[in-house]
This record gives C-alpha cells, structure tokens and sequence, in this order.
C-alpha cells in the first residue's frame, strides 16, 4: 500500500515538473497570431544561440518574446505563488478554506489598485499600490489577532473582518469613481495576465521566486505547524515567529502576483485540495506540488482564455466558472482527506 | 447668425413649452411602448445623450433634475448648457435614481438608459410617470431615431428634422470626400483603442465607417448587442496590423491612461504599419454614448485623418465650432471643449 502510494508521489512529482513545461511549450504555440511550430522553435534557438540559423521573422520575435513570453512566465509564476500561498495558509491554519481572501489580501490588493486607477492618476501604479495595500490587509489581520491563545480562529476571523473592511473601502472608491475610470477598475478586477511586461516581471518574479521557494522549504515545519500550537512547541518550534513567516510570504507572493495580474481567484483553493485528493495531507508533498499544478492551472487557464474566442476573456472569470463547480465536485469526495 | 439660432431656439422652446398638445405614443429603446402627454414641461434625466439632445432641441429648460454624470465627469455639458450646473441631481454612481428627490420634482416624464433595462420598469411603478429608455447604442440610425422620438415628446419635431437633416447632409458631403463608397477591403483597416486601454475596443464604430475607414474589430461580437467593447489579446493587433490607430481622446490629457505618444513608444508595436508610418491619432469617442455634435465633428475630423494621401489639412476648432453653433446655438463651444483636450495637439492631417 505504502509501496503504491510512494510511487504515486513519485509519478505526481515528476508531473509537477513536466506538466507546467509541457504546458509553456503548447502555449507558446497558441494565440491569435499564428506561428507554425518549427518557428516557434527557430525563433527562441535563434535567441537563445545568436550564431544558430535560421531565426523565424522579426515579427515572431517581437510577439513570442515581447508578448507571449512574459505572459506565461507571469502565469507560471502567480499560479505557483497562489497555490503555495493556498496551501500553506491551509495548513498553519488547519482549514481546508483559507486561501488568500481569507486574510485580506486580494480585497486589499484591490482597494490598492482602486485607489490608484480612480485618485492617484500616474503618480502611483495600480501594481505598486495593490502590493502596499495587500501587505497592510496582512499587517492589519496580524495586528487584530494579536497574541490572542486560540490564535488561529481569531486570524481567521481579523481576516473576515479585514476583507470586509477593504470591500466597503472598495465599494466606496467606485461610488466616487469617474465613470471611465470605474472602467478600468472593473477591468482589473476580473484578473487578466495580458499587459504583462518584462519590466513588471523584473520585480514581481523574483518575489514570487523567493517567496515560494521559501515556503517549500518550510513544508516540514508546516507539518509541525500543522499539528497545533501545543505540540509544535512541544517539539520545539518557535511558532509565533514561524507562523508570523509564513502569513508574510503567504501574503508577499500573493499580492506580487495580484498586484500584476489583477483578482484571480480560486487557485489558491482548488489546487492544494487537488493535490491532498492525490497524496494525502502531508505537507511536505502537497506544498512543492501545488506549485507545479498551480503553475500549470493558471498557466492552462490563460492559454483556454486567449485562444478559445477572437476576444479576450478575463482568465479570473474563466478560473471562477471552472473553479466553483470544480470545488463543490472535491468537496464532495474529499472530505475524508482532512480527517 | 449664432444670436439667431440661439434666439430661435430659445424661442421656439418658449412657445413649445407650456403648449398642449394630443398626447403621443412612443416605442422607446427597449421595445416598449409608452404613451406620453401631450405637455411635458418638467423633465428628469437620466441618460447624458438625452440631456444633451433634449438641449440642441432647446427644450434644455424644461429639465428639472440630470443625472451626475453631466456634473461631475463632463467637461462638454457646462459648455453648451451653463444653466446645467445649477439643475438639481437625481443620481449617483451608487444610485440609479434619489426616488424622493424626484417626488419633489414633479416630473412629467423620466428619461433613462436602455442599458439598465429593470430601470424604467421600477421608476415607473414608483413615480407613476412615463419613462421613456432611449439610446443611440452608438449607431447613427439609432442616434437620429433618438432625436426623431425626443422631438416627438417635447413637441420639437421641425427642430428634430432639421437637425437630423443637418447631420444627414454633413454625412453626405463626408461621403463625398471619403473612400466610404469604395469597397470595404480597400478602405483603411483602423483600430480603435478606447476606455482608457490599449486592448478594449468597440466592435462597431459609425463615425470610422462613415468616413471610409474599416473597423478592425468589426463582428468580433454580434452586431445586435449595440456597440459594446471587447477586450482582445495583444497579440491580436498585430494579426490585424491597422493601417490607422486611433485612441480615444475624449478625457483631458492628465487622465489619459492610453495616449497617443504611449502607442508610438510600445516596442510591442513597434512593427505595426499604423507605428511606423506614424498614423496614430486621437479621436473622440464615446461620452456616454455621444453628443450629437460632437460625433459628427469627430466623423468629419477622421474623413480628414482616412482621406487617401492624407489631404490637405483642416482647421479643427472652426468647423467644430460651426457644427455646435448649428445644434446648440453656442458660440465657441467646440474650441472651448478642444482647450480642455488639447485638440491643437492632434494631427489634423
């Protein structure tokens, strides 16, 4: 049985990995303009080895490392952040529904981003203001929690009223809104990885990076974390401080990615509870995991919203219309995983 | 000449108003037909394109509250009505309708906007006064069967035609100059970046049309929802690589998120034909939906922009400033507007 389930982990870990590869490859090749294949590959040889011949016409250059390079990076990137960031937060808290709009950040992330588009004009960046706001969302829940003894109820629910907060705060923004500008907002709001550019990845990717890669490596002590406060201290683990870290870069990479790509939600959920159905509720799997499927889920959402119509479909519509129904199916099935 | 269309419209307004008249019925935007009365001297409303043609009918006297809208966000209105500033509000961008400040108002009749089709319902169980949904919904056919059904309601019918007779002209004699009869592959494609994006553009768009251009994004939904906005993959301009960029010019240039030089400068774009031939340009664009003047000016504007070889230029502030003399017997009102919008910067050839 252990012999079965090892090998299941081992063929998902190698999935993890090959899938968002696999993925990048089949979505460099998708988008409006079409590039046949054999110039896709030409083109980035070509990039990649200067002295190679044949690289593909200046215009595939131009739309595969201007346009579409920078998007599925932004994508593997914020699907990878949103899962971790779900399924850390999933188990410091040992709930199976935290994911980032339990704490605050997206609706705090999103008051930032208003408050730009609608006041702030170009002084400040929709991205720089979603990121400072959905720290302050974090910062505030940490604040109200304080050093209360059932510590994660009452984060859980600074969080709940943390959210609410910054919804009112938003919905204050858009009854004050010039109409166009409420445009943008609404825009933005539905989530979309397609004005991506290299200078927005020139910050956002190293935080992600460092962010998820910082939490993979406290998968053991998420585990601990994950037993309660009395016995992770009882093995000696200082979980004030490691729960204080893992809100943090829960938070960091979470509105890294918001900040750029806008709301997309349900990542954050889905993909951890997929990969607990698939190996159980061992962290140490589940959180290095989440991070290849939540970089192939976005990843492939991305690449179905641009390539399925002539238009443009908003990628956090389309993660909510197959989330929702998607979820409620795990639901179903997966109670006993959290048992 | 502009103190007698201005007197004219004050005074045929004057004797319109307070006149009875049989009552009419009228089929409104949504399809519903609303009977009205046949004196309507106190107006609410709701929609800005309406306000604004109800102005050019000169029945803009007869309004007794508008919607905050024309208030608060349009530099054009306070131009060619000044008398608006002082008009109560009935809405906000959180509310529809203040339901007991139109009580207090004793409206005849409400106008509202089609695109809030619960709208006119619940105004009319709440007021028991006719609500008539009207919008041009961005065509000209749709815009002039506006004017047409307005003068119907305020007894401006004569001022109704001849103001759709002075738009039919100017559209003729557009048509004269432009390539709009030829056919349509060898018009000029044009894509049209509004809402303050790059990548939201409308999917029909009359003025390019008429001014024998080729909206890029044409049919890229159906042509029976109105001109709504898509939002396409960047990607998508490239395959469609316009001959002409145009970007919405209509917001002053500090609230412009998409300008004219930020096109020119994306080396995403940069081996766009439109790019490197340098024929980006501002236009106007929706206001909430149009101001009858004002898109007529801008059709007049792109026939200049899309005329083959580029034509001599044109002098922008006058012949805008005729046309809103000819509909709001205002003096000035389109260089005043284009002050706000710095029109001097736009290339008028």
């Amino acid at each position: 049985m252990s012999g079965r389930h090892d090998s299941r982990t081992a063929a998902l870990t190698v999935l993890a990995v090959v899938l968002p590869l696999a993925l990048l490859v089949l979505a460099l090749n998708v988008g409006a303009y079409r590039i046949p294949p054999k110039a896709v590959f030409t083109t980035i040889v070509g990039a990649v080895f200067p002295g190679a011949p044949e690289a593909g016409p200046s215009p595939y250059a131009d739309i595969l490392f201007r346009i579409r390079l920078p998007r599925l990076l932004l994508a593997l990137f914020a699907g990878a952040a949103l899962a971790v960031s779900g399924a850390s937060l999933q188990a410091l808290f040992r709930n199976p529904l935290v994911f980032e709009f339990s704490l605050g950040i997206s609706h705090g992330a999103a008051f930032g981003a208003a408050l730009s588009l609608v006041f702030l004009g170009r002084s400040v960046p929709p991205q720089a203001a979603a990121f400072v706001f959905a720290l302050v969302a974090v910062l505030l829940v940490v604040a109200i929690a304080g050093r209360s003894p059932s510590q994660v109820v009452t984060v859980l629910l600074s969080g709940v009223i943390v959210s609410a907060l910054f919804q009112a705060l938003l919905s204050m923004v858009e009854v004050f809104a010039d109409p166009y500008a409420l445009q943008s907002l609404v825009f933005w709001l539905m989530g979309s990885l397609g004005q991506a550019t290299w200078g927005d990845l020139a910050v956002t990717l190293p935080v992600i990076g460092a962010g998820v890669a910082v939490l993979v490596l406290m998968r053991w002590r998420l585990n601990v974390l994950s037993l309660g406060e009395d016995e992770a201290r009882s093995l000696g683990v200082d979980t004030r401080r490691d729960k204080v870290l893992v809100i943090a870069l829960a938070a960091l990479i979470t509105a890294a990615a918001t900040a750029v790509m806008g709301v997309v939600s349900w990542i954050g959920l889905i993909v951890p509870h997929l990969v607990r159905l698939a190996v159980g509720a061992d962290n140490r799997k589940v959180v290095p995991l989440s991070a290849g499927f939540g970089a192939s889920l976005l990843l492939l959402a991305d690449t179905i919203a641009r390539g399925a119509a002539p238009f443009e479909i908003p990628v956090g519509i389309l993660t909510s219309i197959v989330g929702i129904p998607f979820f409620i199916v795990l639901l179903k099935r997966s109670g006993r995983v959290w048992q | 000449m502009r103190a007698l269309v201005a007197a004219a419209l004050l005074l045929a307004g004057a004797a319109a108003h307070g006149q009875d008249r049989a009552a009419v019925t009228v089929v409104d935007s949504l399809g519903r037909t609303v009977p009205v009365p046949g004196r309507v001297d106190r107006i609410i409303s709701l929609e800005p394109e309406i306000t604004r043609i109800l102005v050019a009918l000169g029945a803009g006297e007869r309004l007794v509250g508008i919607d905050y809208f024309l208030r608060h966000h349009d530099h054009l209105f306070p131009l060619v009505f000044p008398k608006g500033s002082s008009l109560p509000l009935v809405s906000n961008q959180a509310q529809e309708l203040a339901v007991e400040e139109a009580v207090r108002l004793r409206p005849d009749i409400v106008f509202s906007s089609p695109s809030e089709f619960r709208l006119a319902e619940s105004i009319e169980r709440k007021l028991d006064v006719p609500v008539v949904a009207l919008a041009s919904m961005g065509r000209f056919d749709g815009l002039l069967g506006e004017i047409r059904t307005l003068g119907r309601i305020v007894g401006r019918e004569e001022r109704a035609a001849a103001l759709i007779a002075y738009f039919e002209e100017t559209l003729r004699s557009v048509g004269r100059d432009s390539p709009s009869g030829r056919p349509a592959e060898s018009r000029p494609s044009v894509y049209l970046a509004f809402w303050g994006s790059l990548v939201r553009t409308p999917v029909s768009y009359d003025p390019v049309v008429a001014a024998g251009g080729r909206n890029s994004a044409s049919g890229l939904l159906p042509d029976h929802l109105g001109a709504p906005g898509a939002t396409i993959p960047l990607e998508k301009l490239l395959v469609w690589d316009p001959d002409v960029i145009l970007v919405q010019g209509n917001y002053p240039p500090e609230d412009r998120r998409v300008s004219v030089g930020s096109v020119l400068r994306d080396p995403r774009l940069a081996s766009l034909r439109a790019v490197r031939s340098g024929r980006v340009h501002y236009t106007f664009g929706y206001w909430y939906w149009w101001d009858p003047a004002l898109v007529l000016v801008e059709t007049v504007y792109l026939s200049r922009l899309l005329r083959p070889g580029g034509g001599p230029g044109f002098d922008l502030a006058a012949e805008g400033d005729a046309v809103f003399e000819e509909f709001y017997g205002v003096e000035g009102a389109f260089s005043a507007l284009c002050r706000i919008l710095a029109c001097h910067e736009w290339k008028t050839r």
